[in-house]
């Protein structure tokens, strides 16, 4: 028979590496038609993340993502950054983007800031324009702006910068320290359906909750979430690479070390959870790792609501289920019909 | 690899590499390059990334287009005039002396440019924080995907059947392989002199006997994780060259190239300044491609014969040969009041690392910094150590030790929540960190927002008390929810 379960599971997972140094560098440039270019030493890995940067320079240059090229991950035209690692690139690699597009900005206040007979304090980067904080009908446009600091001031508008979380080090005896900037958090929650005569899972549906500081680009978080689950249904239920009694992979192939495929999928609803990081640019932290911690946990935890059974070894294969619930039939006391 | 190929005695004889193509066009894997299409360079650009302001637009990506119409350059589409491809065979034993390399039939083979083995790699170790491990394996295996012997030819077949033609004889020792074995002091070292263990983390806050206690009940739970690989869709893939100047360019599928460049000038004893490391759009990394691999053998390779010189892992290189998620070993013990406040909480992590350090000491540090879970506990002890075995090295992988210690808590909380016959939101709630909370270490939170998930997620499922059903659930007898549990 197919039983159905609930379980759910929450979760904390920091942003950057533990302790180490982890620094980004951005350079930012403004062409005088009021696009720029940012390079960028982090390396798209398929998460969207150079999008992500791109999203951040032209919120702090008040112009729109497609203004913004992104050059990337070539040692020779590109600054040093850690790396597509840690679930750092929004966060660390994000403020070093938005800090060097902030000089950026500064550069074209002072250049502008005389022309419209204001200080440069009194000026903001909105919509393609840089315009007088409370009159909007005083402004320039930020070609304009680009253009005359390069032909008329001699100021090209470049900026670089760096950053790397504040942390502190861990005590050796202790462990207590400062080891992160900051963390994010998320609860999933699974339904699972566990046929008890076969021991097969198949996760119905999982509700995922995260919280990622201000989602730059909530489509990409989607995606990060959707991904980190099917990441987090083989992990609960059928990946594992198997060695032989001399220490050699037995299944290490796609046709025995079996993945979960579309089929595998459950219904996925994403939530994300309101937040602001002061630390983070625009109050963002970041979501890639995250996104498939609390899954094989919810999972195995629907599993024990469904058949009451707790799988204590992953992945719950339906060998396994099947023999724990075998050996649970076998350990309740037999009922004696009349 | 394609094992039928590789096997056809018509390639093992002796003929030249022309002529091997024109007998067996069918069979033989000609360099890829895209294909040239023309496209309409009229693009439509879609509002979302045209919109100011940028943050919080639903802004498709950059990549997305190429994507889409296949135009996206990885390393397998790229090809250069002259270039030769490089296969790598490997140990296949656990662990071994090697006693002898016979690389002379390979060698003679048509074809073969240049073979490489460990005595010729100028620094022959690297890693991200321990330098534990070999370019290619020299005197000693110490899992059976290290690699022992990289032949380039002028065709990953004729490389790939060069590798089979080496003879190579092994010493063989018996392999640990239990992480539990290898924490005992008498477990011979995988790694000798250096002990078994070669990372130990220890949190300690508060007063844990106190903690237990004032505990109504003391809950344990033993969990174990295997170890799974990324796979990528794209494998790791390489291309090295070398200009007239000495100059060395790679493209990689590396997602750290800063750290990269560095470990890779190191190994071949020349100057960061001399290497270029060219990044593609990485076909998939989650933690996999976080440190150099066959970087420094094909940049060997490509200098002992003057060519470009590729390599793409098979699938099976990539099970054997990159890093894997860490197995964990995890045993807890919690203190909770009648009420379901946690007291204290004590536990013990025990690592898998495999046969090399790789990203284990970060790893270690997460795992064991997040192993108590999202919740406030003023008495916790936790102690987490990482052991070598001769298993396939253990690395970064997507959530560096936190799935594992996320399972454990998580499933013990749910154990607690039975035992004190709660609903396990509300176990969660009466715990989890608020705005402020101290962490493990100590650390005053911000932005926590773990209670506010867990209700917008049990709002959104439909979680409506304990026992109840969402989505037409069986409803749960009174018996399983606080009876017998099989631990398996």
């Amino acid at each position: 028979m197919k039983k159905r379960g609930r379980g759910m599971a929450c979760m904390w997972y920091p942003i950057g590496f533990t302790v180490a140094a982890n620094p980004s560098s951005a350079v930012v440039k403004l062409d005088e038609d009021g696009t720029a270019t940012l390079l960028t030493g982090t390396v798209e890995t398929g998460q969207g993340s150079l999008t992500i940067l791109a999203q951040i320079v032209a919120q702090e240059l008040g112009i729109s993502t497609d203004d913004v090229n992104v050059v990337s991950a070539d040692t020779d035209s590109t600054p040093m950054d850690t790396g597509a690692i840690a679930s750092r690139t929004t966060y660390v690699t994000g403020n070093a983007a938005r800090l060097a597009a902030e000089k950026v900005k500064l550069m074209l206040f002072d250049v502008v800031a005389p022309l419209l007979n204001v200080k440069p304090n009194q000026l903001e980067a909105k919509d393609h324009r840089i315009v007088v904080k409370g009159f909007p009908q005083r402004n320039m446009h930020i070609g304009d702006a680009a253009n005359h600091a390069r032909t008329v001031t001699g100021e090209p508008p470049i900026g670089s910068a760096s950053f790397n979380p504040a942390t502190v080090a861990l005590d050796p005896e202790t462990g207590q320290g400062k080891p992160f900037g900051t963390y994010v958090y998320a609860t999933q929650i699974a339904e699972v359906e566990v046929d008890d005569e076969t021991g097969d899972v198949e996760v119905l549906r999982i509700v995922a909750s995260h919280d990622c500081g201000t989602p730059i680009n909530p489509m990409l978080v989607e995606g990060q979430v959707e991904g980190g689950i099917s990441m987090g249904v083989g992990f609960a239920l059928q990946e594992e690479i198997l060695f032989n009694a001399n220490g050699v992979q037995i299944n290490p192939n796609l046709t025995n070390y079996i993945m979960p495929t579309s089929l595998d999928m459950p219904e996925v609803e994403v939530d994300i959870v309101d937040n602001y990081d002061p630390s983070g640019p625009f109050g963002a932290k970041g979501v890639g790792e995250p996104t498939l911690v609390p899954t094989a946990a919810c999972i195995l935890n629907a599993i024990y609501n469904a058949v009451g059974v707790r799988i204590t070894s992953l992945p719950a294969t339906a060998e396994k289920v099947f023999n724990a619930i075998q050996a649970k039939r076998n350990a309740e006391p037999k009922q004696i019909t009349a | 690899m394609d094992k039928t190929v590789d096997k056809n005695p018509k390639v093992a004889e002796k003929v030249s590499p022309a002529e091997t193509i024109l007998k067996e066009p069918g069979i033989l894997r000609e360099p890829v390059a895209a294909p040239l299409v023309t496209y309409p360079i009229e693009v439509v650009i879609p509002k979302a990334r045209q919109q100011t302001p940028a943050v919080g637009q639903r802004a498709t990506r950059l990549d997305g287009r190429l994507h889409g119409l296949g135009q996206t350059g990885y390393i397998d589409d790229m090809t250069f005039p002259g270039m030769l491809y490089a296969k790598i065979r490997r140990a296949g034993v656990a662990s071994a002396r090697i006693k002898s390399i016979d690389t002379k039939e390979a060698e003679a083979m048509p074809g073969v440019m240049a073979v490489l083995t460990g005595k010729d790699v100028p620094n022959n170790s690297f890693g991200p924080s321990i330098k534990d491990q070999p370019v290619l394996a020299y005197e000693r295996v110490f899992h059976a995907g290290d690699g022992v012997v990289a032949i380039a030819a002028v065709t990953e077949q004729i490389a790939a059947e060069a590798c089979e033609k080496v003879k190579i004889e092994y010493e063989l020792f018996t392999p640990v392989l239990d992480p539990l074995e290898s924490l005992k002091l008498e477990t011979p070292g995988v790694h000798a002199p250096s002990a078994n263990i070669y990372q130990k983390k220890f949190i300690k806050k508060g007063d844990i006997e106190k903690g237990f206690a004032m505990s109504d009940h003391i809950v344990e739970g033993h969990f174990t994780t295997q170890m799974v690989e990324h796979v990528p869709l794209e494998p790791h893939a390489t291309i090295a060259m070398w200009d007239a100047n000495g100059r060395l360019t790679v493209y990689s599928t590396l997602g750290r190239i800063t750290l990269g460049r560095a470990d890779l000038a190191s190994t071949l004893g020349i100057p960061i300044s001399r290497v270029r490391i060219v990044a593609t759009i990485v076909g998939g990394n989650f933690g996999g491609k976080n440190e150099i691999t066959t970087e420094p053998v094909l940049a060997l390779l490509s200098k002992k014969t003057g060519r470009p010189v590729k390599s793409v892992f098979t699938r099976p290189d990539e099970f054997i040969a990159s890093t894997t998620r860490h197995p964990l070993i995890m045993d807890y013990k919690t203190g909770v009041t009648k009420d379901g406040r946690i007291q204290a909480r004590k536990l013990r992590l025990v690592l898998d690392g495999g046969a090399y350090c790789s990203w284990s000491e970060t790893t270690l540090s997460k795992a064991c910094i997040l192993s108590a879970g999202p919740y406030n506990i003023e008495n916790l002890y936790a102690e987490a150590y990482v052991v070598y075995t001769n298993k396939t090295m253990t690395g970064a992988m997507r959530g560096f030790g936190a799935p594992q210690v996320c399972f454990a808590y998580e499933s013990h909380m749910d154990d607690i929540a039975t035992l004190l016959n709660m609903d396990p939101l509300d176990i969660r709630l009466i715990n989890a960190f608020h705005e402020g909370s101290i962490s493990p270490t100590g650390q005053k939170l911000q932005s926590v927002v773990v209670k506010e998930s867990l209700l917008r997620a049990a709002e959104r499922f439909g979680w409506n008390g304990k026992g109840s059903t969402a989505g037409g659930s069986k409803v749960l007898p009174k018996e399983i929810t606080s009876g017998t549990t099989v631990r398996v």
